[in-house]
């Protein structure tokens, strides 16, 4: 037993010098952190590493969006327009009227937290280092719709960016002024002294042309991968430690409106699942936390948490029940309308997403909220389809389905099953699949739910085509391109390289949802695709009568059901900070970090 | 050469020759797991607000990341780097190589396994020693049926039920992380001490997880001996009882150093449903966010990892019973 106890007392000691820290040095505690720890959660990353670099690029990285990662301005949550912001690194800008360029103007006196100055050189290198990591406005893939033509150093805080015209997109300012930025005397090093000619080359044709784009391309790893010694940032805060379980920021006070930033501290949790975060919020303990979804009981008790406060507002984002057309019965329109009838969306989403979601008022491909602002009156005429089980028996018929023994078989009367598939760990998804097998069933359609071990097989296998109806994200907002790509994109055929768009036919290049390439609308034929294509450069007038027509072709053909409009739902805590924005804020998709650092957030006195 | 020297040469030997067949299985299994990791990544950022082409620009940044050539090429690649300790680079945490993620990630999965295991054996194997000498009176059946109950209980469930008693019903303790990040990390009493407020839950309830184990083996282990002859003649001998208890003990406890071994071998990979629910970012965790991620080269390390951890504890647990048990030492000198 002597032996026993030798062999435990070691190991125990050797536990204990592990969790030592390894010989660092020994100071004193500094643990309480005044009155101004803001404390939040970010909801899109789980997993603090500690060794991630405070890089804005590495998506492991210790950089927090708003907090210590800057962007030249911050997207407002508008429902139509792409291109309002707040200020960010910029503290104006101004966009020609026919989109061709973009002038920057930086805060005046503006430092990093190292003192040194914030110059129109860091957005200079800013932008060298975008086009290494994929950006909108920054592309290299020749002919890109709404990539940048050349940019200007006008003098030490203006830049000037002009959008090569070729292939032009209403977008472009929203590309540029979406860019991360990073101290070209921390980050000078990443790019080599020839990059701005091999991007010059990369523009031009040919094999020298191909090879510049692969040598600047090769650069995204190397970025991503850069771990500066000491994070130095232009943000209200500067990563001071982290880990694992947690990463603390300090207050910057180089920042230029960091007179009017309340909290000192920033500390950030880790989580692993949603059932963290609710802990946390019952428990009151995060200022912040983004949307998680959550049952109602646990949303109950959350609302019953001291100080809590909830923000609801504009998601620019649906879902849909998607089908694959190759497969039948649903290549026939009668029967997608039929199960669009019998489907009562409210009780789906009274179910599934009763916090984050409202019932789509019709199928339309845009989210209700910014459907009225560009269809009008239009939206009203467009088939709400409303639960109507006589209207779907009719469309059932029309299909040639048959109806045996109170139960509704395919044509030539073998059994028929609707057959919903959802990616395991989506809790909404899957109870929504459940409440529609529900549905069905009590109207005479036989249906299951099938889950698959997770998103990336998920992805993977409706791709393939390998699914008859699955969930689908749509309507993803605000740019009209992007709502309508998500009905009109790849999964439907089309691909837009260069501005061109072409369709490949069903099951080839991604074409899961084999819808057909034209479409009858309003007694003109119309090709879905191309129209969704012109949206990409069209200004907002010209976008309105496209959009009523692509709304139609979703209306009446339905490629997918629209189910819920999402909700962009906050969580604040008022016990330690007030000022959060109000309900219906474009500020909701952003950060809290931009919140603090446009002053808005103030501590409860 | 001893005998020891022979056996450990062997073991080593095989012990390798395991570990590449073990690399070469998981190699690929995991490259065969279906699933489109980039696809995956898109939607994410989708649903994060990135225009459709931004998502695609971005996420084309971490096919570098990605594994590249014929699957026979990727595994020549996997091997010769496996010799010189590089498993490659992480898809997840871009940029850095799977053995310093593995490595960053391993302390916070030793300590609480290897404290709860000390802990549960300790305590299971006194109590084991109770519940076998008191086996006819009360205590024993409570210590036994205590045992029974705890081995029985998954150690999700008990995870949970103690999160839910601690961090909420009673909030006395943390609900996730390692330690306060307003400590300075160092040799300080607070960061130290907010070090072992946020493992008390992992250890304590992996502790109580495994300590249904060690009392039920023990006192079956104690129970055998107790009715060995040479204890009936130690007794008859008129020897003391704490001499005939350490007969007892030592003899008692040998099978058991060998499951302690083998539950030191699952050090890496024996905390995953404790971590994820206590929030402990060790190996678990890594393991299960490199899958949903399809992060082939951690995946693969971490696989190998604990396999290697398991063979390493397997010879160990050999040799370690070759020095403690004389009959199994002088079995092997007389066969040599």
């Amino acid at each position: 037993m002597k032996r026993l106890a030798a062999v435990v007392a070691l190991l125990g000691l050797t536990a204990v010098t592990a969790c030592s820290g390894g010989g660092t040095t020994n100071e004193s505690s500094s643990g309480g952190g005044g009155g101004g720890l803001f404390t939040t959660i970010d909801v899109n990353r789980p997993g603090i590493d500690p060794n991630g670099p405070a890089n804005p690029y590495n998506p492991k990285g210790n950089s927090f969006l708003g907090y210590n990662a800057m962007k030249l301005a911050w997207v407002k949550n508008h429902l139509t327009d792409p291109n309002q912001f707040y200020p960010g690194i910029a503290e104006s800008w101004e966009i020609a009227e026919d989109n061709s360029s973009i002038t920057i103007k930086l805060h005046a006196g503006n430092k990093w937290s190292d003192g040194r100055p914030v110059t129109a050189e860091d957005v200079r290198l800013s932008i060298g280092v975008a086009y290494t990591q994929g950006s909108t406005a920054f592309a290299l893939t020749p002919g890109a719709a709404g990539a940048a033509a050349d940019v200007e150093v006008v003098d030490d805080l203006t830049v000037k960016v002009t959008q090569d015209m070729t292939n032009p997109s209403s977008k472009f300012a929203r590309g540029v002024l979406d860019t991360f930025v990073a101290p070209a005397h921390i980050w000078g090093s990443v790019l080599p002294d020839d990059f701005w000619d091999k991007l010059k080359a990369s523009r031009g044709e040919g094999e020298d042309a191909e090879k510049a784009r692969e040598e600047i391309t090769a650069l995204g790893e190397k970025i991503i991968a850069f771990a500066p010694e000491k994070d130095v940032s232009a943000g209200p805060f500067t990563l001071e430690r982290v880990n694992p379980g947690e990463a603390l920021l300090v207050k910057n006070p180089n920042f230029y409106n960091a007179a009017n930033v309340a909290p000192d501290q920033v500390k950030f949790l880790n989580y692993t699942g949603n059932e963290q975060i609710w802990n946390y919020l019952i428990s009151g303990k995060l200022d912040h936390a983004g949307f998680t979804a959550a049952p109602a009981d646990v949303m109950n008790r959350i609302k019953q948490a001291p100080g809590t406060n909830i923000i609801k507002g504009y998601s620019p984002v649906a879902v849909g029940m998607a089908f694959n057309q190759t497969k039948k019965p649903y290549d026939n329109v009668h029967v997608r309308r039929g199960l669009a009838y019998l489907i009562d969306r409210a009780e789906v989403t009274k179910v599934a997403s009763p916090e984050g979601g409202t019932a789509a008022v019709t199928t339309s491909g845009i989210h209700q909220k910014p459907a009225q602002e560009w269809l009008g009156a239009e939206l009203n005429n467009l088939e709400p389809y409303n639960p109507d089980p006589a209207k779907a028996e009719e469309e059932f018929e029309a299909a040639g389905l048959q109806k045996k023994d109170g139960k509704w078989a395919l044509p030539d009367g073998s059994p028929w099953k609707v057959t919903m598939t959802a990616p395991s760990g989506f809790s909404d998804w899957i109870a929504a699949q459940e409440n529609i097998k529900g549905q069905l069933v009590e109207a005479g359609v036989d249906a299951e739910v099938v889950t698959v071990a997770d998103y990336p097989l998920y992805l993977e296998e409706i791709a393939a085509g390998k699914y008859d109806v699955g969930f689908w994200l749509i309507a993803l907002g605000p740019a009209p391109y992007d709502i309508f790509q998500r009905l009109y994109g790849a999964s439907n055929g089309w691909t837009n390289v260069a501005g061109k768009i072409t369709h490949s036919a069903p099951g080839k290049n991604g074409n899961w949802m084999g819808g057909a390439e034209e479409v009858e609308v309003d007694g003109t034929k119309i090709n879905p695709g191309e129209l969704t294509g012109k949206l990409n450069s069209v200004g907002a007038e010209e976008a309105k009568p496209i959009m009523l027509q692509l709304a139609k072709a979703a209306n009446q053909d339905l490629p997918v059901i629209q189910l819920w409009d999402y909700v962009n739902t906050q969580f604040t805590n008022t016990s330690r900070f007030t000022g959060f924005p109000e309900q219906d804020s474009d500020l909701l998709r952003l950060p809290a970090g931009v919140w603090i650092q446009l002053g808005m957030v103030k501590k409860t006195s | 050469m001893t005998v020891i020297a022979r056996r450990l040469a062997g073991h080593l030997a095989r012990g390798i020759v395991m570990i590449l067949v073990v690399a070469t299985i998981s190699f690929f299994i995991v490259r065969n797991i279906p699933g489109d990791p980039v696809a995956a990544r898109y939607q994410k950022l989708l649903e994060q607000g990135m225009s459709p082409e931004a998502a695609e620009r971005a996420t084309a940044v971490m096919y570098g990341f990605l594994p590249q050539g014929s699957m026979w090429e990727q595994y020549v690649d996997y091997m010769t780097g496996l010799f010189r300790l590089d498993l490659g680079v992480s898809v997840t945490h871009p940029g850095s190589p799977v053995t310093s993620v593995l490595l960053g990630a391993a302390k916070w999965t030793v300590l609480p396994v290897l404290a709860g295991t000390l802990l549960s054996f300790l305590v299971g194997v006194i109590m084991g020693v109770y519940a076998a000498i008191k086996r006819s009176g009360k205590l024993g059946d409570f210590l036994a049926v205590s045992g029974s109950l705890l081995h029985g209980v998954p150690q999700y469930v008990l995870a949970l039920l103690m999160g839910a008693i601690f961090t909420t019903l009673i909030p006395i303790l943390p609900q996730g992380g390692t330690a306060d990040i307003l400590y300075e990390p160092g040799f300080n009493a607070g960061y130290i001490g907010s070090l072992i407020e946020h493992a008390t839950l992992p250890v304590v309830t992996y502790a109580l997880a495994s300590y249904g184990g060690w009392i039920l083996a023990m006192k079956s282990s104690v129970v055998t001996v107790l009715g060995d002859d040479f204890i009936l003649a130690a007794e008859l001998r008129g020897m003391k009882r704490t001499i005939v208890f350490r007969y007892v003990a030592r003899n008692a406890i040998l099978p058991l150093f060998t499951i302690l071994a083998l539950s030191l071998g699952l050090l890496f990979g024996g905390a995953i449903f404790i971590e994820k629910i206590f929030n402990y970012p060790g190996l678990g965790f890594l393991l299960i966010d490199s899958v949903v991620n399809r992060d082939y080269a951690l995946m693969g390390g971490a696989f190998l990892l604990i396999t290697a951890a398991i063979i390493v504890a397997n010879i160990l647990a050999d040799l370690f019973y070759s020095v403690i048990d004389p009959r199994v030492r002088s079995g092997e000198e007389v066969s040599a």
